[in-house]
């Protein structure tokens, strides 16, 4: 006891007071849990049901502001250029491309990644021509890399944006080229390391319509795409058109009983395959869009990268339907969406 | 007089303070307004996944920041598939600030899972679970089970290691320093043993934050001379020869509780988290190892008298830490604690090994180097790593 009362015996409590105070603090989680607080129900994307007091993390809700890429508008959205024509008669279609690589997007709710983008948005515009058309972009690089455009489809080779790389800075190009083979075609930049400027967000659509054109339809655009979000060459999100679980949150309206043509485009980088299912009805197939005749009529089909094609399909029965890759992993890491099918006699889109 | 004394006092102070303030007047300069120049690098979010617990349909795990930077988990996975969760209190979690995740998950028994969090940047950290098991909640049931194996691994042992005392009362005094040195032998394996587990822990489980090896050096040599100190002082008041041997006894006793505290709180530990299938078999291995430690605390008493009560309390002491540790391992499990409490028997073991070694030098002699200290501790060593082989 008499040790107590020296000053080297409250040293001693004292070095060993704060030696297991220490020792509490790092073991003990620190929970500032409100034991009053009451707990809150959510229904999560999965079905799942959570109570807590807490914050949720669910693939749904996204901070506040609307997001700076709106799968929504995308899914529609097609781009035809400046029109004007030449004295042969010739329609001219002239599109600006500005590529930057400097921004922060929210790919995911509270996930920021930076992605390289055409026009600001991962997948770029959708530029679509009827064949025969003349096509030039006026290519600007206003990043803080070299990158170029490079369309899949015929043209010259100084047009084909593989070793005319565009300095950085606000390095210029024009790509000229004529519009064909008719179907659905990738573009993307062709700098490399090839890889990491495909994945980070520079690729997009181009779609090519023949000349007499195609039967009216409810038109969509899906880019089968996603996003390696800690370098470790392997995807951790997956989704159609960016944004993961999007469609399935937001399920995409369409009518019975009315033709559905999808532009589909499989971008996604180091998984070898992808594919898409379609749940409760069949579609035909028509690879790459060239031609005509449907090659299958079927509910799953499996692309490689750069693979793409033409689904055309009508529903007969109202209701939710889903669509998301068979391949499971894929589904489960946001490649999933919905079809909200609704019993319409007339149609948005005038066709029935 | 007076007055001198305390400007004198009042310089000392001041003498002690300036550096201090220099320092925090440093700081200041380096992160206060308009200065940049530090901005070099980019800190990395680093968070650590502590713990993982599996209930009725759902998964909770225990995250701590262990970065140098504030984070926002945004996303919770098992096996990399993305799940909903919630996150309590928040998923905003500043410098060693810990959440719990909680994911409803029909997880399977006994099955492998790995549950992985994503931070605001996009990178992902996870945790893996060998097999998944119902995590044991505080129930009587399961106190007792983990107090009865706690006996049997802990308290049971040592007491029948102490039944040796007549064995060793009666022999000659080279085959006593024989004794001694085993004992010094098997302390000096134990505490190797120590040092090795807490290595192992700080690897696979402790953040890197924390300095695990550093951790575990500080902590066993402030261990070690804590209990230096006050063995000396106790030793010093006692002045008769007659206790003396007790005092040392108690020491070891005391060294070999803290041990076994480390050894309850890792099988409490592993069998909280489903990291092994505690059969008999691992029982019967800590048993026979644990007998030795009896041995060890007999010992340095045995040539005094035969003091039955106090060797029975020394066996307690020695023993029933092991049913704390698995209290305590089993039911709020933490790699921090685990680490620095078989640090502390680490240093515990070794003081206790030099007084052994004290006590052996104190005969007339004056040397180690006898054929029956040699070996005595030699023997000592390879009976632990034999014993140790079934554990």
């Amino acid at each position: 006891m008499h040790l107590v009362k020296t000053m080297k015996g409250k040293m001693l409590l004292a070095i060993i007071a704060g030696f297991f105070v220490t020792v509490i603090y790092f073991s003990l989680p620190i929970l500032n849990i409100d034991a009053t607080k009451e707990p809150k129900t959510f229904l999560t994307h999965s079905g799942a049901v959570i109570q807590t007091t807490g914050d949720v993390l669910d693939p749904v809700g996204y901070s506040g502001k609307p997001l700076e890429f709106d799968p929504e508008k995308y899914l529609r959205e097609f781009s035809y250029g400046r029109i004007s024509k030449l004295s042969d008669g010739t329609t001219l279609r002239e599109f600006t491309i500005i590529a930057e690589d400097n921004k922060i997007m929210e790919i995911s709710p509270g996930v920021f990644y930076n992605v390289w983008t055409f026009n600001g948005t991962v997948p770029g515009p959708t530029i679509r021509a009827t064949e025969g058309d003349l096509i030039r972009v006026h290519f600007i690089n206003n990043g803080q890399k070299p990158h170029t455009m490079h369309f899949h489809g015929i043209h010259k080779a100084e047009m084909d944006g593989v070793f005319e790389s565009v300095g950085q800075g606000g390095g210029q190009f024009t790509y000229e080229f004529t519009a064909g083979p008719v179907g659905v075609h990738p573009y993307h930049c062709h700098v490399m390391p090839l890889e990491e400027h495909i994945s980070r967000g520079l690729y997009g659509v181009y779609i090519v319509d023949p000349k007499e054109g195609r039967q009216p339809a409810d038109e969509m655009v899906m880019v089968l795409n996603g996003f390696d979000t800690d370098f470790d060459t392997e995807n951790n999100f997956y989704a159609a058109n960016t944004i993961p679980f999007y469609y399935q949150h937001h399920p995409i309206q369409i009518n019975t009983n009315e033709l559905i043509r999808v532009y589909v485009v499989n971008i996604l980088e180091f998984d070898q395959i992808n594919n898409l299912h379609l749940h409760g009805n069949l579609f035909d197939y028509y690879p790459t869009g060239t031609y005509s005749i449907p090659s299958t009529y079927t509910d799953v089909i499996t692309f490689s990268q750069g693979e793409r094609g033409i689904m055309e399909f009508n529903y007969t029965y109202p209701g939710k339907y889903l669509f998301h890759a068979h391949k499971t992993e894929f589904a489960e890491k946001g490649w999933t969406g919905l079809f909200l099918v609704k019993e319409s006699d007339t149609s948005q889109y005038g066709v029935k | 007089m007076e007055e001198i004394k305390k400007t004198s006092k009042a310089k000392l102070i001041a003498s002690a303070l300036i550096p201090i303030v220099m320092l925090g007047l440093m700081i200041a300069y380096i992160f206060g307004p308009g200065s940049n120049f530090l901005g070099l690098g980019v800190a990395l979010p680093e968070i650590t996944i502590e713990k993982i617990e599996f209930l009725d349909s759902k998964i909770i795990a225990t995250v701590r920041n262990t970065g140098h930077i504030d984070v926002e988990v945004v996303q919770a996975d098992v096996n990399d598939r993305i799940q909903p969760a919630g996150i309590e209190p928040d998923k905003f979690l500043n410098r060693f600030e810990t959440a719990k995740v909680i994911i409803p998950f029909a997880w399977n028994e006994s099955e492998p899972y790995e549950v992985g969090l994503t931070l605001n940047d996009g990178t992902r950290f996870s945790k893996s679970v060998i097999a998944a098991i119902q995590t044991p909640e505080p129930n009587f049931e399961l106190v007792s089970y983990f107090a009865i194996i706690g006996t049997y691994v802990g308290v049971i042992p040592v007491l029948i290691g102490l039944l040796w005392f007549p064995f060793i009362a009666k022999m000659s005094k080279s085959k006593y320093k024989f004794f001694l040195a085993l004992t010094a032998g098997l302390l000096m394996f134990l505490g190797i043993d120590a040092i090795q587990e807490g290595l192992e822990i700080s690897t696979t489980s402790l953040s890197g934050a924390f300095n695990g090896q550093l951790l575990v050096a500080t902590v066993v040599v402030i261990s070690f001379l804590g209990l230096y100190y006050s063995s000396e002082k106790l030793i010093s008041r006692t002045t008769s020869n007659l206790t003396k041997p007790v005092t040392i006894g108690l020491m070891i006793a005391i060294g070999i509780g803290l041990h076994n505290l480390g050894e309850g709180l890792a099988i409490g530990a592993a069998v909280g988290l489903g990291e092994i299938a505690l059969s008999t078999f691992l029982i019967v291995g800590f048993a026979i190892h644990n007998t030795t430690e009896g041995l060890a605390i007999a010992a340095p008493m045995a040539k005094g008298k035969p003091l039955i009560g106090k060797l029975v309390m020394m066996g307690m002491i020695a023993g029933t830490p092991a049913i704390f540790g698995a209290w305590i391992g089993g039911f709020i499990y933490s790699p921090f604690a685990a680490v620095v409490f078989l640090s502390i028997g680490a240093g515990a073991i070794f003081q206790v090994v030099v007084s052994i070694l004290n006590w052996i030098r104190q005969d007339e002699e004056k040397t180690f180097s006898t054929m029956s200290v040699v070996s005595g501790f030699s023997v000592g060593m390879l009976i632990m790593y034999l014993t140790s082989i079934f554990v």
